[in-house]
């Protein structure tokens, strides 16, 4: 097959899209419509660093664990009187740091161990936050993190915030999009093909899950930073297993291929926990239908969808071109 | 309270506590045996069990065994329909498998939060007063989950060695095509196979129930403990589900008397982490052998 030429259209609607998402503050309605565009980005984040993750061929049921630990790190960095912005980073940077030491013990397992290990982790990380009050507040959790501020701009409203959060967020898309077409994306994508062969063509699969399970773990981090700084607070049940099933919810149903499928799963679940807050129950059900129905008639997910059908639509052309070919 | 009988009692909780994770334990590596699904939704089955137990026994009075029965046996029918409509289609497929079982773990948890509301409830003890050996008191509301547990383990070692299905389910867990060659019906072992590892879970929701309090909640700790036991006893092996599962409730016992209850979990994180390091088989599992 050849490599996916990008035709013009693509880039026009990625435009199209952009210009319209970063102008959502000027038509949106009120500012609940700002609160989910951004609630959109941080989850976008945290999405397309499990889909890194997936794209190495490994599943984390931990992601929650790592942006919990972002979002504590930077609290308390910012609440020490460092710059939020750099705490972001530094956020990020931990989280890596403890993904890569725990990826280098267990991704030499087969996926189910990796996968207890990492639900492990987070299940600590939470009962960690709970138990060490004298640092994290406890079950209070930190109250009162500071506003991230850019150059003396400090990013109180929504309105305000939003625009960071999107530059934010499509910066991770772009990136996840280059290194899938990197050298490490190829090799990313081979060990979740096929590891023993991969192995036998002289790539180190360990150290390419490694890699990716370090980079879709420090983009957790960083995301849950960014929402500790946008909601002000932090608490052991701002990420919890659930909110990891969630991020796997919507990975699953947008599609686990590319960067189109996590944009998709985002678009398509963040809004409905918050139109059903009434009814709790009835919004968890609804996503756990989505994945178990994903899975047995969509298993690529929606993006997929697409992705067929422009390829049926590729193959009438063709059909057409030959046909025209034979009249004349 | 002297230190004898702290001893005494932190080995019978941890004992206790020990038994229900060995009957969680072991229907979870069953399951994962045979249909090669980590199965998340597991705990929900015990919830669900000691849910419906709850309802029965504690709210409507409904006599102890009928209540027993009737709580097992649906929750076994609801595993039934589970493996018929969702897990059938994936066993096999480790991945989405597992992502599938956290979807019915969804379903599941919140349905029962639906339709009977968060609030916790208790259930009055099965049985009340003491056993006292040599000056040592053991209260029967322990002892009583503790020799149910033991009768459930034995009674399904029996049927693992000693019947023809057993034999069968045995078979497929090596390998499923050739059992398969050989005459094995393997449509009908994955089924018995998910309802036998469901009933399980069940049975420890209603054997725990009069101790803890029950709420939709419950079921998470369980399938984690279950995964953590499983991990050090070895994926797929019985005896390494019964060793670990005993482990990890002494541990917890003894760490939640003498220590804090976190100090516990994360000493059990330590564990895992060696193990998987030291012996990636597990205690007493074999190797995998290179598929």
């Amino acid at each position: 097959m050849n490599p996916p030429t990008i035709k013009p259209m693509y880039y026009v609607g990625v435009a199209v899209a952009v210009v319209l998402a970063a102008l959502l503050p000027w038509f949106a309605p009120n500012q609940f419509y700002i609160h989910l565009a951004t609630l959109g980005c941080m989850n976008l984040m945290l999405v397309l660093g499990l889909a890194i993750i997936a794209r190495a061929g490994q599943l984390s049921m931990g992601h929650g664990g790592f942006a919990l630990v972002g979002g504590y790190v930077s609290a308390l960095l910012s609440m020490r009187g460092w710059s939020p912005l750099l705490s972001l980073f530094i956020a990020g940077l931990v989280a890596a740091a403890i993904a890569a030491a725990l990826g280098w013990i267990i991704l030499r397992l087969r996926g189910v161990y990796f996968v207890l290990v990492a639900f492990a982790f987070s299940q600590i990380a939470v009962l960690l936050a709970l138990d060490m009050s004298f640092v994290t507040g406890g079950a209070n959790g930190l109250v009162g993190v500071p506003p991230i501020s850019i150059f003396g701009h400090v990013l109180l409203t929504k309105p305000q915030f939003y625009p960071f959060a999107l530059v934010c967020a499509l910066t991770t898309l772009l990136l996840t999009w280059l290194l899938y077409r990197s050298p490490l994306g190829t090799m990313m994508a081979a060990t979740a093909e096929n590891q023993r062969l991969t192995e036998s063509s002289g790539i180190d699969t360990h150290r390419v899950q490694v890699i990716a399970f370090t980079i879709g773990s420090g983009i957790a981090g960083f995301a849950g930073a960014l929402s500790t700084h946008y909601l002000r607070f932090i608490s052991p049940d701002s990420y919890t297993f659930w909110e990891s099933v969630s991020y796997l919810t919507m990975l699953v149903v947008g599609g686990r291929d590319g960067v189109l499928g996590p944009v998709v799963g985002v678009l398509v679940l963040t809004p409905l926990p918050e139109l059903l807050r009434a009814t709790e129950g009835l919004q968890h059900i609804i996503y756990g239908a989505m994945l178990v129905l994903c899975l047995m008639f969509v298993p690529n997910g929606l993006a997929s969808l697409v992705q067929t059908w422009r390829s049926r639509q590729r193959v009438a052309g063709t059909g057409a071109a030959i046909v025209a070919e034979e009249v004349t | 309270m002297s230190m004898e009988i702290i001893l005494v009692q932190t080995v019978v909780n941890g004992l206790m506590v020990g038994m229900i994770y060995v009957l969680m334990a072991i229907g979870f590596t069953m399951v994962f045996g045979i249909m090669r699904i980590v199965n998340f939704a597991h705990g929900e089955f015990y919830m669900v069990g000691a849910f419906l137990f709850a309802i029965l026994y504690g709210s409507n009075d409904v006599p102890f065994s009928i209540s027993v029965l009737l709580a097992v046996g649906a929750t076994a029918l609801l595993g039934l329909l589970m493996e018929r409509i969702v897990f059938r289609r994936f066993r096999g497929n480790e991945l989405n498998g597992m992502i599938a079982s956290v979807g019915v773990a969804l379903i599941l948890q919140n349905s029962v939060l639906l339709m009977w509301g968060s609030s916790s409830r208790t259930v009055p003890p099965v049985i009340s007063g003491v056993l006292s050996v040599g000056g040592i008191v053991f209260p029967w509301s322990r002892l009583v989950v503790i020799i149910g547990a033991i009768v459930a383990v034995v009674s399904l070692n029996l049927l693992i060695g000693h019947t023809r299905i057993g034999r069968a389910m045995r078979a497929v867990a090596q390998d499923a095509e050739i059992a398969q060659v050989q005459g094995i019906r393997v449509d009908v072992i994955f089924p018995v196979a998910f309802v036998l590892g469901v009933s399980l879970a069940a049975f420890a929701g209603v054997l725990m129930a009069p101790v803890l309090s029950v709420s939709p909640f419950i079921g998470l700790a369980p399938t984690l403990k279950a995964f953590v036991i499983v991990v050090i006893g070895g994926l797929g092996s019985v005896p390494g589900a019964v060793a670990g599962g005993l482990l990890i409730g002494l541990i917890e016992s003894f760490a939640g008397t003498f220590v804090s209850a976190s100090l516990s979990e994360i000493l059990q994180f330590l564990v895992v982490i060696a193990v998987v390091l030291l012996r990636p088989q597990g205690l007493l599992g074999r190797k995998e052998r290179e598929a």
